[in-house]
């Protein structure tokens, strides 16, 4: 005790005073940690503003070179029955916001919104080189447009329907399988657990061809969803993995001790486990879920000639052949993405809580 | 005594059951896996045209022997390496800086950040692809206007330059760090704080301590993050299907595949350059992880 006390006395920074000012330094220290973070973070989501603001602005913005970023209309000045464009104009020393009535190449005549009826002002110069005053203005228009073009709705319900459906497949399946692969004695020990993780570096086109022709010549689904969803029914090796690694930490004692009571292998993954690795099951149905989502490249394959069965990425994809313009283009891509965004934000408490995957170890 | 029954253990974990369990995933590996994968095989050795099936002759290595002469092979093969070797350590890098961060205990409303950062990662390709391709548009979109220019630097003015694609390909890549970010992220969590704590009493200061301490103990993770960020480059799937959303597929030589496939319909052929392409991942896999051994620390390694 003493000795310690000794030893404080002499550093500077223990002393009353300095203490306050230590604990100065801690919270600017985190103010400033936390600032960088939200710097970074502002940067790295900036693009998605470009998505949003562009999605509502009118056409017109978009050929405007000097025109803010944000949605914006050009401010107009309405005089005796007619309306004029407004400039920032540069006269007499200052700038001056004025309406632009007779355009001219050397000089340009001008109204003073301010006061109208004073008079034109003529001002010296390529009306040309002024920027215009601008207001914020956003318009729903490019998304109606969009909802005439695309059948919106439809493909909307589409994926959704083919989500549910591959969800309940894909879930049923892999968490089974994971079970299996957790708690039961297997032929070969871990060889087919290094199958299943060796499946997951197989590259998609070495199946291709095959797959395709199983799928169209032989079954005939073709334009239909069959080949979208069947195959989530046999399970999705890399959740099998997520889920077999939780499974597999979950202690046997309490199977053991549910197997006491008469609980048959089924109840026990149901009643025993499942309850406990929820997180990893929520974090497993929504990666199907924004899979689905995202999904184009099968939809390409066996539902290129059948519209009205598209899912809505597939839909928003083809819609950029009909060479919109960039504004009707993002709000497109604002659709498309919103559900999926909405969806990790209400659910970002639970997604990928616990799921510490450490590696391929055992 | 013996209040664990042990027979009855046994007998309910019993293999019959577990093959019962896992024979979903069986079937599908042999329907969906490794029948195609055999079949791709026997359609390498064929001339195989879509448009003319009944033609197809049995062709030996002819279209093995086409691909080694096919320079655009060389070219898509180089392109894809160097796309693996310019996007994968700038991924990995990123996901364990970020992680390094939001795992910081001074951290306010970590959990929300951890989402934002995460967000770009379940956004749809497509709507990515509309997005970087509008905001690096010269005319119309804000690389240029609200960056590059204020900055002093010179925008692009060709956007389908081969520099421009693989600058935004670069960028873009770090918008799927997410499921690597969140492994780091795991792993960080996961430390035990002795370690930490006993390397800071030894004196080691806190970038002696990250590089030393914490980095090979998330080896395993780092590792992890590198195969699924290779597989997303060999055109595999896994946890966020996103792929390539420039070329619309995986890597140029998956580009190059789909060509055949699609554009040409010579499928014998394709065939061949999918069974080219997948040695060559297998060997790459092979000899990540056996390089594993040497640099991936298991706490409890008993294989």
């Amino acid at each position: 005790m003493f000795n310690m006390a000794a030893n404080t006395s002499n550093r500077k920074w223990l002393e009353p005073h300095s203490h306050l000012s230590l604990q100065l330094w801690e919270t600017i220290g985190t103010g400033l940690f936390n600032l960088f973070i939200l710097g970074i973070l502002v940067v790295y989501l900036f693009p998605i503003l470009y998505i949003v603001a562009t999605a509502f602005m009118e056409g017109p913005q978009l050929r405007d070179r000097n025109a803010p970023p944000y949605p914006s209309r050009h401010t107009r000045l309405e005089y005796e029955g007619r309306d004029y464009p407004i400039y920032n104009v540069p006269i007499d020393g200052e700038i001056r916001p004025l309406a632009l009535v007779e355009q001219g190449r050397t000089s340009s005549q001008f109204l003073d919104p301010a006061n109208p009826d004073g008079g034109l002002i003529t001002w010296e110069g390529n009306w040309r080189q002024l920027k215009g005053v601008y207001h914020f203005h956003m318009t729903w228009d490019n998304f109606s447009t969009l909802f005439r073009s695309l059948a919106i709705p439809k493909m909307l319900q589409n994926t959704l329907v083919m989500t549910i459906i591959s969800e309940i497949g894909v879930l049923l399946s892999s968490i089974v399988v994971a079970y299996g692969f957790s708690r039961f004695p297997l032929p070969g020990g871990n060889l087919l657990f290094y199958v299943l993780i060796g499946t997951i570096l197989i590259p998609e086109k070495v199946t291709l061809i095959p797959t395709y022709f199983f799928f169209v010549r032989i079954l005939n689904w073709q334009g239909t969803w069959l080949p979208l969803l069947v195959p989530f029914f046999f399970g999705n090796a890399v959740f099998i993995f997520l889920l077999r690694q939780n499974f597999k930490s979950i202690p046997k004692d309490l199977d053991e001790a549910a197997m006491l009571d008469g609980a048959g292998p089924l109840r026990i993954l149901f009643q025993v486990i499942l309850p406990q690795s929820w997180p990893t099951v929520i974090t497993v149905s929504l990666l199907h879920f924004f899979y689905m989502w995202n999904e184009t490249r099968q939809a390409a394959l066996y539902l290129s000639t059948s519209r009205d069965l598209s899912p809505i990425s597939f839909g928003v994809q083809n819609f950029q052949s009909l060479a919109p313009i960039q504004n009707q283009l993002q709000a497109s891509a604002l659709i498309l993405m919103i559900v999926p965004v909405i969806v990790l934000l209400v659910s970002q408490r639970y997604f990928m809580r616990d799921v510490v995957v450490t590696g391929m170890e055992k | 005594m013996l209040i664990r029954n042990k027979p009855i253990f046994r007998m309910r974990y019993d293999q019959t059951f577990g093959l019962l369990l896992i024979s979903p995933w069986i079937i599908g590996l042999l329907l969906f896996k490794l029948l195609p994968i055999l079949a791709s095989l026997v359609i390498s050795f064929t001339d195989f045209q879509l448009l003319t099936p009944e033609q197809t002759r049995f062709v030996g290595f002819d279209n093995y022997t086409r691909l080694w002469k096919d320079e655009a092979v060389g070219y898509v093969l180089f392109e894809t390496i160097a796309l693996g070797i310019s996007t994968i350590p700038l991924q990995l890098v990123a996901s364990i800086f970020l992680a390094a961060l939001l795992n910081n205990p001074r951290l306010k409303s970590g959990n929300i950040l951890r989402t934002l950062f995460f967000l770009p990662s379940i956004i749809p390709g497509v709507a990515i692809f509309f997005m970087w391709f509008g905001f690096a548009d010269p005319n119309v979109g804000w690389l240029n206007k609200l960056i590059l220019e204020p900055l002093g630097l010179t925008g692009f003015s060709d956007l389908y330059s081969d520099g421009a694609i693989a600058l935004l390909f670069s960028i873009s890549s770090l918008w799927s760090i997410g499921p690597g970010m969140l492994i780091m992220l795991g792993a960080l969590q996961g430390l035990p704080p002795e370690i930490q704590e006993a390397a800071r009493v030894d004196g080691a200061g806190p970038l002696v301590r990250f590089f030393y301490v914490t980095l090979p103990l998330i080896s395993p993770a780092i590792f992890f993050a590198i195969v699924i960020n290779l597989i997303t480059i060999f055109g595999g799937v896994i946890l966020l299907d996103r792929g390539n959303v420039f070329s619309g597929s995986y890597s140029p030589y998956d580009g190059y595949v789909s060509y055949m496939l699609f554009d040409k319909l010579d499928l014998g052929y394709a065939a061949g350059l999918a069974w080219f392409f997948f040695i060559i991942v297998m060997f790459v896999v092979v000899a990540l992880f056996s390089s594993a051994r040497r640099w991936v620390y298991y706490p409890d390694r008993d294989v």
